[in-house]
């Protein structure tokens, strides 16, 4: 790939083969990398998605300029080899002779294949960690999530505080074509909006009543799909009070592009009053939703709720039975 | 052939593609779309009045058997087979609803909460037999207990959901209306039973577009009863559009 080194000695630049060429290439490389290098990660590295409105987000983000950043040398070292041979090897008009012979360079490629299986193997190493900590990176974990690193216990599943050792639970549930959210340890209740406290470690129970969906709130830095049946784990730490956007992730249907909404990360003591006033707000609802569960099944209707006088057990629908899945 | 017939074939063969990709989109998906009710020029004081019907068939479709919404034409005050209709910005939206179809038990009965109306709640009477029941104020409706609602009107860029209440059930199981739109005094149509209800809200200070959509997955026969008639615009959906 690299101009053979063993070339002409002195030959004038431009010369394909030619010491100088290389030296020259090597030179220009050099400054490039550092310059772009520096770019990259000053520059347009703290622009780079999901930002940093939490520490999964800033993680990812790191990550992505990490990944950028190692990369801007090896895309500079090809468009800057490929834009010399553009430059100065090329044909000449009414040279017809043939280019110089290309020999291998045993040293020039045991350099490229240790240097980029180095990068490689590093990333590798790297992204693992990342991926450890703090707690999978956002992404569904399914139900028993392997990376908790930094995460408190769910120590109680009917109460909760802020700072408290205990991690804030909030149920996402999935249905075409909208987002609710549960929070039981206010209750339970069911709610369209989606509040979180700042600072404080959440807990996402991700399920669906009806086809796949995916909770993606894309700022957090969390996306975990939403299967019936199943209870998907994400975790995150919201860093930043404001508005956040969460988007289905999963084509779900012919509304699909409007399944999303905003949510809202808020001061401890807002946050501790939107759940008393939504609670109450949403009482007479709550009062009637299924008990709490992490996946909920609509084909059964609780005992005791079920109607009598029409023999109903099951809700509207049909429903993907996850040991029995309907296909389309 | 020639080099420059060779191109010439490509760029008419090109061309043919995304003339018929482009026809396709304006013609047969675009096509498809409902007319919309336009009920701007109908405001009046700030308001506007709309009625939307329900009903368990739909015989002026190709989809008979399918359920759907209707809207009366603010014009000739027929019921249209539509689900689209248009709305003046910043103006309080009055709306009846005529459910004509039977119950079916919500899948989350989060969706049996009235939302985003004026006093989150639905004024409701019942229809049967020449005789209408006292107006109640409802704002919430237990589907799984009572199965008490048959579809619901929701929109959820506003936040607005409300459930339709079904006629009470030995009423309805005597005697649905068997056409759609449900109009008549035929006992088999405008006179079977039924819900009248009415809500207000308000509708955003700017233009813009909004989907509406039932949550009861009523189109029976398809995967999660959200096929069908729910997936279709006309039927179960449609969309709201605020004018400036």
């Amino acid at each position: 790939m690299a101009a053979d080194a063993s070339g002409t000695p002195g030959a004038v630049l431009g010369t394909p083969g030619s010491r100088r060429d290389a030296l020259w290439l090597l030179i220009l490389w050099i400054a490039l990398s550092i310059i772009g290098c520096l770019l990259v990660a000053l520059v347009l590295g703290p622009h780079l998605p999901p930002g940093r409105a939490s520490e999964q987000a800033a993680s990812q983000q790191t990550d992505y300029i990490v990944l950028a950043t190692m990369a801007t040398p090896v895309v500079i070292g090809v468009l800057l080899y490929f834009g010399w041979a553009l430059a100065f090897w090329r044909q000449r008009p009414g040279d017809e002779t043939d280019a110089l012979p290309l020999h291998g360079n045993v040293r020039v490629q045991t350099t490229w294949i240790v240097s980029t299986s180095a990068i490689v193997i590093a990333l590798a190493v790297y992204g693992t960690v990342e991926l450890i900590n703090p707690a999978g990176a956002g992404g569904g974990q399914g139900p028993q999530p392997v990376f908790q690193n930094g995460m408190p216990p769910a120590a109680s599943l009917t109460s909760w505080s802020p700072n408290s050792n205990n991690i804030l639970q909030v149920q996402v549930i999935g249905q075409q074509w909208a987002w609710t959210y549960r929070y039981p340890q206010f209750g339970g209740f069911e709610t369209t909006q989606l509040a979180l406290p700042v600072n404080q470690p959440v807990q996402f129970n991700v399920t669906s009543l009806d086809v796949i969906h995916s909770f993606w709130a894309y700022t957090l830095g969390v996306k975990a799909d939403a299967n019936p049946g199943v209870n998907d784990v994400a975790y995150a730490t919201p860093k930043t009070v404001g508005d956040f956007q969460v988007r289905c992730d999963e084509l779900c249907g012919i509304w699909h592009g409007s399944m999303y909404d905003t949510g809202q990360v808020m001061s401890d003591s807002d946050f501790m009053a939107w759940t008393h006033a939504t609670a109450v707000k949403m009482a007479s609802v709550t009062k009637i939703l299924p008990p709490y569960a992490l996946t909920y099944d609509p084909t059964t209707i609780p005992a005791g709720k079920i109607n009598q006088e029409l023999g109903l057990t099951s809700a509207g629908g049909g429903f993907y039975n996850p040991a029995d899945p309907e296909q389309p | 052939m020639s080099l420059p017939a060779r191109a010439a074939t490509l760029i008419v063969a090109f061309l043919a593609v995304v003339g018929g990709v482009i026809f396709v989109a304006f013609h047969i998906i675009g096509g498809s779309q409902p007319p919309t009710e336009n009920f701007a020029p109908y405001a009046k004081d700030g308001a506007v009045d709309i009625t939307l019907m329900t009903t368990p068939e739909t015989t002026v479709s190709n989809k008979p058997d399918w359920v759907s919404y209707f809207i009366k034409n603010p014009a000739t005050g027929q019921f249209d087979h539509t689900t689209y209709f248009a709305v003046p910005a910043n103006t309080k939206v009055n709306v009846t609803i005529l459910g004509y179809d039977g119950c079916t038990p919500l899948r989350n009965p989060l969706w049996g909460k009235v939302a985003g109306v004026v006093n989150d709640a639905e004024q409701v009477s019942f229809y049967n037999k020449g005789k209408t029941t006292p107006v109640q104020s409802v704002s919430t409706f237990d589907s799984w207990a009572d199965c008490s609602v048959q579809h619901t009107f929701a929109i959820p860029g506003l936040g607005i959901n409300v459930p339709v209440a079904s006629p009470p059930t030995l009423d309805e199981n005597n005697n649905l209306c068997e056409t759609g739109p449900c109009v008549g005094n035929d006992d088999d149509t405008g006179n079977a039973p039924h819900a009248v209800e009415t809500f207000s809200f308000t509708t955003p200070k700017t233009a813009g577009t909004f989907r509406w959509q039932c949550f009861v997955p009523c189109g029976g026969g398809y995967v999660d009863g959200n096929g069908g008639p729910m997936g279709t615009p006309g039927y179960m959906m449609g969309q709201m559009e605020v004018k400036a």
